[in-house]
């Protein structure tokens, strides 16, 4: 049983209505105890497909299993299963955090003491006791995110849904909530994150799906989506003491560092090389020690590691930055009753 | 976990919610007050009129200051609704493992209780203004679960348009709806004094039978000719909007 996937998505397509098609055919699954990514840019399809995961919205077609359950047949027990923390955060304001907290318990089947510990529980591991008993609009961003990410582990479910669970955060914050998702993987949580932050999928998850259009257009660790990239980059510039000609040391340097066999491309230009190679970590020591061995000195020198955005750049020929944010399907379904067009 | 159960604490929590803010407790109170004071002592004499049915005219007004209040709740129901659809909190309650039912039960709870406790105090202040009930006790009863009734079926028409439009402007407009509602009815006037198109639109109002049932138990007593119309009228609207927003409300949260 352990070895089914506790998501298991085959052939799956949204077409809302009036045409949009959101999500086009994809299949992938997620392990149990994974921590498995959807990444890609506003629009891609990711909250559309989350949503019909944790049975908020009903699928075109296609086959979606999670923990162990069918989304049309046993959405009930999907519900008792997952925990899903949206990207719209929907809190009760008016509510204390501890009242919100407790309640949802009492709806997931806690009785109102098991509720009341496992919200004590909860809040202390966020960092949030000392303010259990203020009502919850009074809360900061971070604040509000990390309530709500308890809020969706009051049942205890063996699956996390995250809709970009770090969008709007401040840098501190976002590292926090990073590490209590780490912890909480640790311990045999299943999480599924959608992101549009390259840094957040390159840090937090095991393997990624890059989503574009409502399609799947790569799949991996990030590790080795970067690797099909291509290997670090190195760039060294020499010093000119005046002793030499300008672009002497690049000509002495080019010919010793092509030898070694952790590289797999060199090219000069005036006093500096650029050198791809497959271990950029590895390499540096060895080729600082090598040029230092034939007195050639070095001035400075970078490596820059391919990112996930050289990946996503790679198989869709956009960076995700230059996309044009058009907002989530939420701000979309809005857009005729503020009186705008859908874009 | 049993469906009761769930409804019961959504309801304390939407009651919660509604407490939390006491303008939105006080203010239909106060308006209702109001009301007796600004319209109470300067029309008294309209009693004087031929074919007045009472001479108290604060006793006539009461039956009106209740439906009005009444009506106008339903707007701040549906929006208090509504702001949970919009702030997500809704989802998360769909995401729960509940019956949606309860839910909207939770909703529909407060609604009646709202209700209850403005004819409660609109009750007391009318006695206090020298009102006496023709009905008696159980009259005063009688018109309590009644408005109480009504309160359900005024928030139900307004959840129907906060969830077919999903706009808080247009569900807070709601009162353009419920306006001729409670205004083309014999709110001020015996329907004998009236004339015209407005007394045709008072004749096909439901509200207006619910009115004239509520003020007939207040100023004449048990008189079940103008009273039955008013429950039946009372009991269609229940059964017609009750069914529209149960119907639309699975339709939505399916």
């Amino acid at each position: 049983m352990t070895d089914e996937p506790i998501v298991d998505v085959q052939k799956l397509v949204k077409v809302y209505p009036g045409g949009t098609r959101a999500v086009s055919d994809i299949n992938f699954t997620v392990a149990r105890g994974e921590f498995f990514g959807f990444l890609g840019p506003n629009g891609a399809g990711k909250t559309t497909t989350m949503k019909i995961l944790a049975t908020l919205l009903r699928k075109s077609s296609g086959r979606a299993i999670v923990a162990g359950y069918d989304v049309d047949r046993d959405p009930m027990s999907i519900r008792r299963s997952i925990g899903f923390a949206m990207q719209e955060v929907g809190l009760d304001d008016l509510a204390p955090g501890l009242d919100f907290l407790v309640l949802q318990g009492v709806l997931y089947g806690l009785s109102r003491r098991e509720a009341r510990s496992r919200a004590a529980e909860l809040l202390e591991l966020v960092g949030l006791t000392s303010v259990a008993g203020r009502k919850v609009g009074t809360y900061s961003g971070g604040m509000r995110r990390r309530v709500d990410l308890v809020a969706a582990l009051m049942h205890n479910p063996p699956l996390l849904f995250l809709d970009e669970p770090t969008t709007g955060l401040d840098p501190q914050s976002r590292l926090a909530l990073w590490e209590y998702l780490e912890l909480l993987n640790g311990r045999g949580v299943t999480i599924f994150l959608t992101t549009q932050m390259m840094e957040e999928a390159d840090r937090l998850c095991q393997r990624i799906a890059i989503i574009d259009e409502g399609q799947i257009v790569a799949e991996g660790s990030p590790r080795s989506l970067k690797e099909e990239v291509g290997g670090d980059v190195i760039r060294t510039t020499f010093g000119s003491d005046g002793r030499e000609e300008e672009g002497a040391y690049s000509e002495r340097a080019e010919p010793l560092v092509k030898e070694r066999d952790y590289v797999t491309a060199v090219s000069s230009a005036g006093n500096s090389l650029t050198i791809t190679v497959r271990d950029g970590s590895a390499a540096v020591p060895d080729l600082l020690r090598l040029l230092n061995e034939n007195s050639i000195p070095v001035a400075n020198l970078s490596m820059a590691s391919p990112t996930l955005d050289d990946v996503f750049l790679k198989y869709t020929g956009r960076t995700i930055r230059a996309e044009e944010a058009t907002g989530d399907e939420t701000e979309q379904a809005m857009r005729p009753w503020l009186g705008l067009k859908r874009r | 976990m049993s469906i009761l159960r769930e409804t019961y604490y959504l309801y304390i929590r939407n009651l919660k919610v509604w407490i939390a803010q006491p303008m939105a407790v006080i203010s239909p109170i106060l308006t209702a007050a109001l009301m007796f004071l600004v319209m109470g002592a300067p029309l008294r004499g309209v009693t004087q009129l031929p074919g007045f049915p009472s001479d108290d005219y604060n006793a006539y007004l009461t039956g009106m200051i209740i439906v009005m209040t009444i009506v106008f709740g339903g707007g701040d129901v549906a929006m208090a609704a509504l702001t949970d659809i919009l702030s997500g909190y809704f989802d998360k309650l769909l995401l729960a493992p509940i019956n949606r039912f309860s839910i909207l039960m939770g909703i529909l709870l407060v609604a009646g209780t709202r209700a209850l406790s403005q004819v409660v105090v609109i009750v007391l202040i009318a006695t206090l203004l020298g009102v006496t009930f023709q009905g008696g006790l159980l009259g005063i009863a009688v018109v309590i679960v009644a408005a109480t009734a009504f309160g359900i079926a005024s928030a139900c028409l307004g959840l129907i348009i906060a969830l077919k439009t999903k706009s808080p402007q247009v569900t807070m407009s709601t009162w353009l709806l419920f306006m001729p509602l409670a205004f083309l009815t014999t709110a001020f006037m015996p329907k004998e004094l009236l004339s015209g198109w407005f007394k045709v639109a008072v004749t096909i109002n439901p509200v207006e039978y619910v009115l004239v049932g509520l003020r007939t138990i207040i100023i004449q007593g048990w008189q079940w000719e103008t009273i039955l119309p008013g429950l039946w009228a009372l009991l269609a609207m229940m059964a017609v909007m009750g069914a529209l927003t149960t119907w639309l409300f699975r339709r939505e949260t399916a």
